[in-house]
């Protein structure tokens, strides 16, 4: 467990570290980058050789100390959080003297990386609130990176998150008030189906719903996402959201009682179609490619739910794995995506989708990255996102989902709509937006990385599918 | 040599897809080793198809495995069918690069056209190769991701709203053929293609959900096979450089959704199950109702690219109808025609392609007297239509006959009507062309004429291709009966796979 | 007893007030101090409840007190933190 601890406190120190010495923050940040995707997968096979791994904050027994605990899922969030945090970090060191990254960058998302190994790790409530805290602020700082254009969707971000840890705040203590405890495993099996206890889930659900930016509390999302400088807006979107996810999963499948789980089963899905359907639309919709991008996220997440209400609804483990490989596929390509899609706009300095056209002739290199990934976001074989909705397919089928089914269909093809609308334009051998200045081969080569990583991912199906699967058995 | 063996189905597939790849990282002005690269695949592709050739010819299969999915792993299989279409496209493949960088000669982006036109050939062979439905999938889906830039590359408006259209048909089929594999994946796994199909056991038990299994993969399949109602990208595609659409047409997109609906019926539902299912009869009717709708739509096309693409729809719902009709004759008929009609069209396309490059010709009215002007293109032309009307000697009467002898030997003599219909159709609008090409006057200047080459009437790079090929299809005709012909490799194949008693 | 009932209440209206607040707006500063007065009922709230087993004459529950001092961090960072937010907007606005 001294590996989940490292996970942790190497970035937080190496956040320290630049503060202090501003001079050594790049390289201190591909250091800790690199030793905590190192670590990431020592703790991996760690977990897959003598399963779940338990720790308990300052020795104190569990009823006062914080829980943390590595489980298979645990352990692949934290490698992908690392993995994409090096990435970035990468395309970060490629790009920053040209777009004048601010220095705050580094420490920033070093501490980012912090609270969001520590949210993955913590199986107590309160804790959580604290690493959803943490993960808000700094998010809130580093889109406020972009400058003074920034600064009102940043702000706008802060209060709507800050609104949100109200609301799980609240709801917490309504369950300590009930309960007495924080723990999740002590929780686990505890609630009884009254009001008090659905009041506090409500206010918990919310609270992370609107941290998660799922449908119809996505609001702040596109525009905070879309102000934010490119290395920025694929960690936000590949990963930040990702954490008020993983614990709303956490409380919808360990804690609540088993008779709202049919009622929360069908908010999620009514969510989740408005995600799909509306969120997808709006991307067909917008002017600007980041915001395209930015509602996707929202649309691709919709995913997410589907899988976590039909998680809540039908016993079948693979929604489960369905949910983690959405996740994860996810993850990657929307990484690619906006790293691509800034990289083009830096050097095309443009902002609109109709700008990009001719993309493929001046930057051959960033647009394919961007199909690449769009590839994997449609479900198109042998990428990630297909896996993931293969595996939905295949439960659904079983479940015998025909609705759900045409919705999948439909949501497939408003996706490949988006996607394509930007990859059509791109082949426009008419007066192509000519570049600001010559395009630069290694950022669009590290835009390519994730999105031909989440291709892969297809290939390693079997051991995926074996780790998440761990977890259930 | 045997331990080459197993690695042959990967191999032919790289042939193709290293040099693409290589290709795309090349500069515009080095033409030379691009010309090469693409010659060496082609070669290297060509040898190893020979060498599986004579692997499966002697009964041996090449099974190249790969783990992917659980229950269905990456399988890339050598079989008799397989190899019928991996045969025709690595050849016609040959001939479209030779054409393709003649016609190509000078213009602009070639390297990234010349990389995807790799890929894509990649991907046709790798569909003709899928061992079970998620190796097809995979391959299908990659075919469209790799055809679309081919489309798109003019890069003009018309091109990227034709792109458009074909990619909102291609992957909507896409993802029909995908939903259509998972559920056929949940009720059984994906096991190899077997001869007489794998779901027999099933039929007793889910019969709704096999129904609605086949019509998901038909619909998938029919996107690309051009299947009315599904045709609608297929005219418009018409836009893409005259090599692209030579080989969308013949082999690669439209030939990918008939070999599809062959593995479907053949190998994954067999026949049986079909039979018990109901499922044929739609089909075939749908498969009579687009060959005359295609070929009546082409009556009415004074575009000459436009007149062969609708004719295409028609052409190709031959092999659907024949796959079907649920015989042996039929079946041969359906194979064999796969091949006849990619050689055909390709010949076709090509002549299409020289008269529009070199004298600007695009509309059937401008051809008027262009025989004395491009003697031997027009013999091309002329033979490829006769094919396609299906005049003996050439290769497309064999493939009418057995579909007609197919139709009679199932009891559906009113098929042989639709044929008769269809060939008067075929007649109507391609005899006109002819008769404009040899026995009229030329009235009007050529709209845009080049001086491509000093001695011949085009560039020997265009020229060579509709030759070569026009040769095939007299060849394919005239021995027909001879033991390397594709109508005996589709009786074995029918002989072997099939499982008729 | 009676006094823990207003103290709930107390907290509940403040908790009303503030989401209301933040919910109405529409000035920016005004949905700061909103989530503020909101956060206020919340730890009320906390320590209210810490304070039940008094009445049994059991000492406080010191976990809930630790968990309103976390959270009153918490909450002055993220107020300093949007206040200079706002700042930054209204000097640009001004200029």
């Amino acid at each position: 467990m001294s590996l989940a601890l490292g996970l942790v406190i190497i970035p937080l120190l190496a956040a320290l570290l630049m503060l202090l010495w501003p001079r050594l923050a790049r390289g201190l940040q591909l250091a800790a980058a690199l030793l905590c995707t190192i670590l990431a997968t020592m703790l991996l096979q760690l977990v897959q050789q003598e399963g779940s791994q338990q720790l308990f904050i300052g020795g104190w027994n569990p009823l006062l100390a914080i829980r943390w605990q590595a489980d298979s899922v645990t352990a692949l969030l934290l490698l992908l959080s690392a993995v994409l945090h090096l990435l970035v970090s990468g395309y970060a060191l490629a790009v920053q003297q040209r777009d004048k990254l601010a220095a705050a960058f580094w420490p920033l998302s070093s501490l980012l990386l912090a609270s969001l190994q520590a949210l993955w790790l913590s199986r107590d409530l309160f804790n959580l609130y604290v690493c959803l805290e943490l993960l808000g602020m700094v998010a809130v700082a580093l889109v406020t990176l972009s400058g003074d254009k920034a600064m009102r969707p940043a702000l706008h971000y802060l209060l709507f998150s800050l609104f949100a840890s109200l609301c799980y705040l609240l709801g917490v203590a309504l369950l300590y008030g009930a309960y007495g405890a924080l723990d999740l495993p002590l929780l686990q099996g505890q609630l009884q189906a009254n009001s008090l206890t659905a009041a506090a889930l409500v206010l918990i659900t919310l609270g992370l719903m609107l941290k998660a930016a799922w449908w119809p509390l996505h609001l702040w999302l596109p525009a905070a996402h879309a102000a934010a400088p490119a290395p920025v807006s694929a960690l936000l979107s590949a990963l930040v959201v990702k954490g008020p996810l993983f614990i709303l999963v956490l409380v919808w499948t360990t804690l609540a009682p088993a008779a709202f789980l049919n009622v929360a089963a069908y908010a999620f899905l009514v969510c989740a179609l408005g995600a799909l359907l509306l969120a997808g639309v709006a991307a067909l919709r917008t002017p600007y490619s980041k915001t395209l991008v930015a509602y996707s996220t929202v649309a691709q997440l919709g995913y997410a739910m589907l899988a976590l209400a039909l998680m809540l609804s039908f016993n079948l483990p693979v929604f489960t794995a369905a949910l983690w490989l959405f996740v994860m596929a996810h993850a990657l390509a929307k990484a690619a995506c906006f790293l691509s899609i800034g990289e083009m706009q830096q050097t095309l300095g443009v902002k609109k989708v109709a700008q990009l056209k001719g993309a493929s002739q001046t930057m051959p290199l960033a647009m394919f990255a961007f199909a690449v990934a769009g590839g994997s976001l449609i479900g198109l074989p042998p990428s990630g996102g297909f896996l993931a909705k293969w595996v939905m397919l295949l439960g659904l089928w079983q479940a015998q989902q025909y609705f759900l089914l045409l919705v999948l269909l439909v949501a497939t093809l408003v996706s490949a709509a988006y996607i394509f609308r930007v990859v059509v334009l791109a082949f426009d051998r008419a007066e192509p937006t000519a570049p600001d200045f010559s395009p630069q081969l290694l950022p669009q080569w590290l835009a390519l990385l994730p999105a031909l990583a989440v291709w892969a991912m297809a290939f390693f199906s079997m051991p995926l599918l074996a780790i998440l699967q761990q977890e259930l058995s | 040599m045997t331990a080459l063996l197993p690695y042959l189905p990967i191999l032919i597939i790289l042939s193709s897809l290293l040099p693409g790849l290589i290709i795309f990282s090349l500069k515009e002005t080095q033409i030379k080793l691009r010309t090469w690269l693409n010659m060496l695949g082609v070669t290297v592709k060509l040898i190893f198809v020979w060498l599986m050739w004579r692997a499966v010819k002697a009964g041996q299969e090449v099974t190249f495995s790969l783990p992917f999915l659980p229950g269905a792993d990456l399988v890339l299989h050598g079989d008799a069918l397989s190899l019928l279409f991996v045969i025709l496209s690595s050849i016609l493949w040959l001939a479209t690069t030779i054409y393709a960088i003649g016609y190509l000669e000078g213009s602009p982006l070639r390297s990234r056209f010349f990389g995807y036109f790799s890929l894509c050939v990649s991907a046709t062979v790798g569909l003709a190769l899928s061992g079970n439905l998620v190796t097809f999938l995979l391959f299908y889906e990659l075919l469209t991701l790799a055809t679309f830039p081919l489309v798109v590359h003019r890069g003009t408006a018309q091109s990227l709203a034709a792109a458009k259209r074909y990619l909102g048909y291609t992957l909507g089929g896409g993802v029909l053929l995908m939903f259509g594999v998972a559920l056929l994946h949940m009720l059984t796994q994906s096991p190899d293609f077997t001869p007489g199909g794998y779901l027999l056991p099933l039929v007793a038990s889910d019969r709704a959900l096999l129904q609605l299994a086949f019509v998901l993969l038909i619909a998938g399949l029919g996107v690309k096979a051009a299947l009315l109602p599904l045709h609608g990208w297929l005219p418009q595609a018409m836009v893409a450089p005259a090599p692209v659409s030579a080989l969308l047409h013949a082999v690669a997109v439209v030939k990918a959704g008939a070999f599809g609906i062959i593995r479907v019926v053949y190998d994954v539902f067999g026949v049986q199950s079909i039979q018990q299912l109901n499922v044929a009869t739609p089909l075939m009717l749908l498969a009579a109702l687009t060959i005359l709708y295609g070929s009546w739509r082409a009556l009415a096309q004074q575009d000459i690219k436009k007149r062969l693409a609708y004719s295409t729809i028609s052409q190709v719902s031959y092999v659907t109808l024949g796959v079907a009709m649920l015989g042996p004759l039929a079946a041969v008929g359906a194979l064999v025609h796969l091949v006849h009609q990619g050689v055909m069209k390709i010949t076709l396309f090509f002549c299409a392609g020289n008269y529009a490059e070199t004298l600007g010709i695009h509309d059937i009215r401008e051809l008027n007297g262009v025989g004395k002007r491009m003697p031997l293109t027009s013999l091309a032309f002329t033979v490829g239509a006769l094919g396609m009307i299906g005049i003996p000697p050439t290769a497309g009467f064999i493939s009418k006959w057995y579909l007609g002898l197919g139709a009679a030997e199932v009891d559906q003599g009113w098929l042989i009507g639709v044929f008769v219909l269809s060939g008067l159709l075929n007649a109507a609008y391609f005899l006109p062309v002819v008769y404009r090409i040899w026995f009229t006057q030329q009235r009007l200047p050529w709209p845009h004429p080049q001086q491509l080459s000093k001695k011949l009437e085009t560039h020997w790079m265009l020229l060579s291709p509709p030759l070569f090929t026009m040769l095939l299809v007299l060849l394919m005709g005239l021995f027909a009966s001879t033991d390397i012909s594709p109508l005996s490799w589709s009786e074995l194949i029918v002989e072997r796979e099939f499982s008729y008693d | 007893m009676l006094s823990l009932y207003v103290y709930f209440t107390l907290a509940t209206l403040l908790i009303g007030f503030g989401a209301y607040g933040v919910w109405r707006g529409p000035e920016l500063l005004r949905r700061i101090l909103a989530l503020n007065i909101m956060g206020a009922g919340i730890f009320l709230l906390m320590v209210t409840l810490a304070y039940r087993p008094v009445l049994q004459g059991e000492p406080a529950d010191s976990v809930l007190h630790a968990l309103v001092l976390t959270g009153l961090v918490v909450a002055v960072s993220a107020t300093a933190f949007a206040l200079a937010l706002l700042g930054r907007i209204l000097q640009k606005g001004k200029a």
